[in-house]
């Protein structure tokens, strides 16, 4: 660092200071809960080693929550990835009105997330939501949307993506705008249809911002809590319980905090494996031209 | 040579097609416009159901919200809007939110900015680390750090209590805080810098007087984020909060997810707990979609 | 005013050495230009002298007092960036008075100076506005104005010109060197552009690579360059060399690497088949029927004069004349140099041969 700019580190100090305090210390405190058997309430506390971890791999509960995010993480990312895309290419093709189109379409968005999740459970509650209703007015028997272990799964996926595949629509339009027009231009005058455009033009262009959503979209879908909390509370039985569901039941349900503190540790490698292999993939097709 | 060929055959090529087809490939154009144009409307509008009828049933006597088939056609009332606000407490909750997010971005937002500043001016090899470890700490599971907080609180008496939420945000916020105007500091040329050291500013009046002004835009676009995370956080707000605290979000997930008598009333609240920051957010759409690309754009 | 000295200043990035032990005295008052092509180093000196850099060895000395460590606010200097650095918020007023903001003078005596510098430099009227709003010549202007405000020691201009188009850049030019004439204050002045270097200095530095390649007047490096690299490099358009030996048995005669043989206008005496490179600017040739013979290629009228670009077998060369001479493409003309425009250089080093080893009289039976 240059002499004159030393001053600078101390910049850094307030900001740092309190993430010491409030993030690095509480997650060190629970990587140390998760080895202890240790209920929130009494007052014994045993160290058990790796107990807790032994406990939650050999236990189908666990496994069942991790497939159950799979799905769902990967269900919703992949869905709003394709919606989104098709809207911003939509919406980027458009000559007129697209922000008007930006701006209504980003508006799922905005809202709470917490208040979006009733908005659907209230389109897919038994009965008296707008669907049973409509479907029944017309004599049809609807099946229960968020009872039914499967299409509560679905359900889930469905309301994630009505969330936030404005946010990945967004970015992509943005990327799609700073993409250079000469480029289109030539590969017109050389002849290419807009389907090889799109796959030799568009696309490799947007592979950094792709990269950047799908990654991000990855990590909050592995942490997703509310929408399920609303819609199902990770019901039927535990068809959509995720691990942030399923430790949050440990935690401030049973109140097994050291075998919650394990889930969560365990929770956190895996985003960063998956994250990292995702990563390493997609730049490695970015690399390699397109 | 030959590439000269290529290209003045392909202009000539060009400009013979154009006149060609010039008139069908603009009416194509104008029917691809407009089809895409209906796609689009039909989209939105079918995506804006959900919101929609919420508005709707917030307006609806129950008698109308509970029919089959739905009905469009109803005597709009304001009462439900009216009895949330003022028998269900929710002007304490709404109360509680504000304190809570205005705690939250009155301190993430200054301290992330002086330490988005220096790492924006330290030298890349020791800033880079830095702002990587930054990113990856955004994705740790939030469930993770509510475990501990919980804990400490129970032993510190301070579930229920404002600090301890705003602190928990503030953990989840200052990441991505610095993160975002780390990009905003960096635009600033270092020139800047340079001369008010050279004018007689030492590293704090340089920042005070002469890059603080002029990184205003970003500080907004900081703000509005914080805001936004903390207006809408559920589960450090779920599991911190008590009678005295809660939030606006855990007041509804309660009272909407539960009873589906009250209808009505739960779609009046959940309609009045987006207005605010659907009208700010729409106010400085601008700023937000400058924050959301920022980190996608560049890369 | 200040002297500044600039004793063995070395500048190092980890392993990488960008500034080799490098010597400068700056005279009170004195114009020092630093010139050089990109990443010769020049601009990371001038930014050591500021403060911007640290020191990796050596000293910096202003007005005497050892500086290395200094805050660059504690120096004293003013600094003239290439882009300006304005600040944007601020008015061209506020601008100005910055420094003297900093230095808590009282509010009147701010006035007074900033309204002093602006009659200077003409910008009385721009006070009120913001850089955004003015063109880049008073852009210029008021980082000038900035600069004079504050009466510093030294004034460091950064490449101050190259943001602006050739008519302004010389208008500037003539502004700046008046600007010194009246203010009297040192100056230290980085450029790449050799011409604004001599039009400008009192002194010039040319360095190339980190290191010092000559330091001298402007005239006295155009007539005498050290070495190749200066003899290229001052000089518009640059000075001919051309590489070769003296002829074994004729000392009027050298021989270029093609076998060419160019006719010298006097014997010189230097060890025959010694490799050498002869240096010729191109105003030095003139018309004589008793020079070589050389293939006109190109003609390019500039309109005071006439750029022909010859060639020797191969070698190419620049001549200008003054006189229109009628000449096409083609052409063969036969052209001598004056003595005192020949120069010798060391093929090996590059470095000058000095005069007194080519000027010896020859005896005729030799």
């Amino acid at each position: 660092m240059v002499r004159w700019q030393r001053g600078l580190w101390w910049f850094l100090l307030p900001s740092f200071g309190l993430l010491t305090v409030v993030l690095l210390w509480p997650l060190g405190y629970a990587l140390y809960l998760s080895f202890f058997d240790y209920y929130l309430g009494s007052s014994d506390r045993t160290f058990i080693g790796l107990g807790n971890y032994v406990e939650l791999f050999t236990e189908a509960r666990l496994w069942q929550s991790f497939w159950t995010t799979i799905i769902i993480a990967f269900g919703s990312v992949g869905l709003q990835f394709v919606v989104g895309f098709a809207l911003a290419l939509g919406i980027y093709k458009l000559k007129f009105s697209a922000r008007l189109f930006t701006m209504l379409l980003f508006l799922p968005h905005i809202v709470t997330p917490v208040v979006a999740a009733l908005f659907i459970k209230w389109i897919l509650v038994s009965n008296f939501g707008l669907l049973d209703a409509t479907l029944l007015g017309l004599d049809i028997t609807p099946p229960d949307w968020l009872g039914d272990p499967i299409w509560a799964k679905i359900s889930v996926i469905l309301a994630d993506a009505w969330i936030f595949t404005p946010l990945i629509m967004m970015v992509l339009y943005a990327a799609l705008q700073t993409l250079d027009q000469s480029l289109i231009g030539a590969a017109q005058i050389d002849g290419a249809n807009a389907w090889q455009i799109l796959r030799h033009i568009i696309i490799p262009a947007l592979i950094p911002a792709i990269i950047f959503t799908v990654s991000v979209r990855l990590m909050d879908a592995f942490r997703f809590f509310d929408t399920i909390y609303v819609l199902t509370g990770g019901g039927p039985g535990t068809a959509t319980e995720t691990i942030t569901m399923y430790t949050y039941q440990l935690g401030f349900r049973m109140l097994d905090i050291g075998k919650a503190s394990a889930l969560g540790v365990i929770t956190l490698v895996v985003v960063a494996i998956i994250l990292l292999t995702i990563n390493k993939v997609l730049t490695r097709i970015y690399r390699r031209g397109d | 040579m030959s590439m000269i060929v290529t290209t003045e055959k392909a202009l000539s090529k060009r400009g013979q097609g154009a006149r060609k087809t010039a008139p069908g490939s603009s009416a194509l154009l104008n029917r691809g416009q407009v089809l895409l144009f209906a796609a689009l409307c039909i989209f939105t509008l079918f995506n804006l159901i959900p919101l929609l009828w919420a508005v709707l049933t917030s307006l609806k006597h129950p008698a109308d919200a509970f029919t089959i088939p739905p009905t469009l056609v109803f005597e709009p009332t304001l009462e439900y809007h009216k009895e949330v606000w003022l028998d269900h407490n929710f002007v304490q909750y709404l109360s509680n939110s504000l304190i809570v997010s205005a705690g939250t971005v009155i301190i993430s937002v200054p301290i992330g900015s002086l330490a988005a500043y220096a790492l924006s001016r330290i030298p890349r090899q020791r800033s880079g680390p830095i702002l990587s470890a930054l990113f990856t700490i955004r994705m740790f599971p939030h469930i993770l750090l509510a475990i501990p907080f919980f804990v400490m609180g129970s032993f510190l008496n301070l579930i229920d209590s404002y600090v301890l939420l705003i602190l928990a945000l503030i953990a989840i916020n200052q990441p991505f805080t610095i993160w975002l105007m780390h990009g905003f500091f960096s635009d600033i040329p270092r020139d800047l810098d340079e001369a008010a050291a050279l004018d007689g500013c030492n590293s704090w009046q340089s920042f005070r007087t002469v890059i603080l002004p002029l990184a205003r835009p970003g500080m907004t676009v900081a703000a509005l984020f914080s805001l936004l995370l903390s207006y809408n956080e559920f589960l450090f707000a779920l599991v911190l909060t008590g009678v005295d605290t809660k939030t606006l979000p855990v007041a509804i997930a309660s009272f909407g997810g539960e009873d589906i008598s009250s209808l009505s009333l739960a779609a009046a609240g959940a309609i009045g707990i987006m207005l605010p920051i659907v009208i700010i957010m729409l106010l400085l759409q601008r700023h937000l979609v400058r924050g959301l690309t920022m980190g996608a754009v560049k890369g | 005013m200040a002297s500044v000295e600039i004793m063995n200043a070395v500048k190092a990035y980890g392993d990488q050495q960008v500034l080799h032990s490098i010597n400068i005295h700056v005279e009170d008052g004195e114009f020092v230009v630093l010139v050089g092509p990109s990443g010769c180093g020049k601009s990371t000196l001038l930014r050591m002298i500021a403060g911007l850099e640290d020191i990796t060895d050596g000293e910096i000395l202003i007005d005497g007092k050892v500086v290395n460590t200094k805050h660059p606010k504690d120096r004293d200097i003013a600094m003239v960036f290439q882009s300006y650095a304005l600040y944007p918020h601020m008015t061209v007023e506020e601008n100005m008075a910055f420094s003297l903001k900093m230095q808590k003078r009282d509010k009147e005596e701010q006035k007074q100076k900033v309204a002093e510098s602006a009659r200077i430099l003409d910008l009385t009227k721009l006070l009120d506005r913001y850089p955004r709003q003015l063109s880049g010549g008073q852009r210029q202007r008021v980082a000038m104005g900035r600069a004079i405000v504050r009466d510093p020691k030294v004034f460091l201009f950064d490449e101050p010109l190259s943001n602006l188009d050739a008519k302004l850049r010389v208008q500037m030019r003539t502004e700046i060197r008046s600007l010194h004439q009246k203010l009297k204050t040192t100056v230290v002045y980085v450029t790449h552009d050799q011409v604004e270097a001599m039009t400008m200095a009192d002194k010039i530095v040319v360095m190339h690579d980190g290191y010092i390649e000559q330091i001298g007047s402007p005239l006295n490096l155009y007539d005498q360059p050290a070495n190749l690299f200066v003899a290229g490099f001052m000089g518009s358009p640059s000075m001919n060399l051309i590489k070769g030996r003296m002829d074994r048995s004729d000392p009027h005669q050298f021989v270029t690497q093609n076998g060419k043989v160019i006719r010298l206008p006097c014997p010189v005496d230097i060890d025959p088949g010694r490799e050498l490179v002869i240096g010729i600017r191109p105003e030095h040739f003139e018309v004589s029927d008793e020079g070589t013979e050389f293939e006109v290629e190109v003609i390019e009228p500039t309109g005071s004069e006439i750029q022909v670009i010859l060639n020797l077998g191969g070698e190419k060369a620049t001549a200008a004349f003054r006189d229109r001479l009628p000449l096409e493409p083609g052409d063969k003309v036969r052209l001598g140099m004056s003595e005192n425009g020949l120069h010798f250089f060391d093929s090996q080093s590059g470095n000058r041969l000095s005069p007194d080893l080519y000027m010896k009289e020859v005896s005729p039976e030799h």
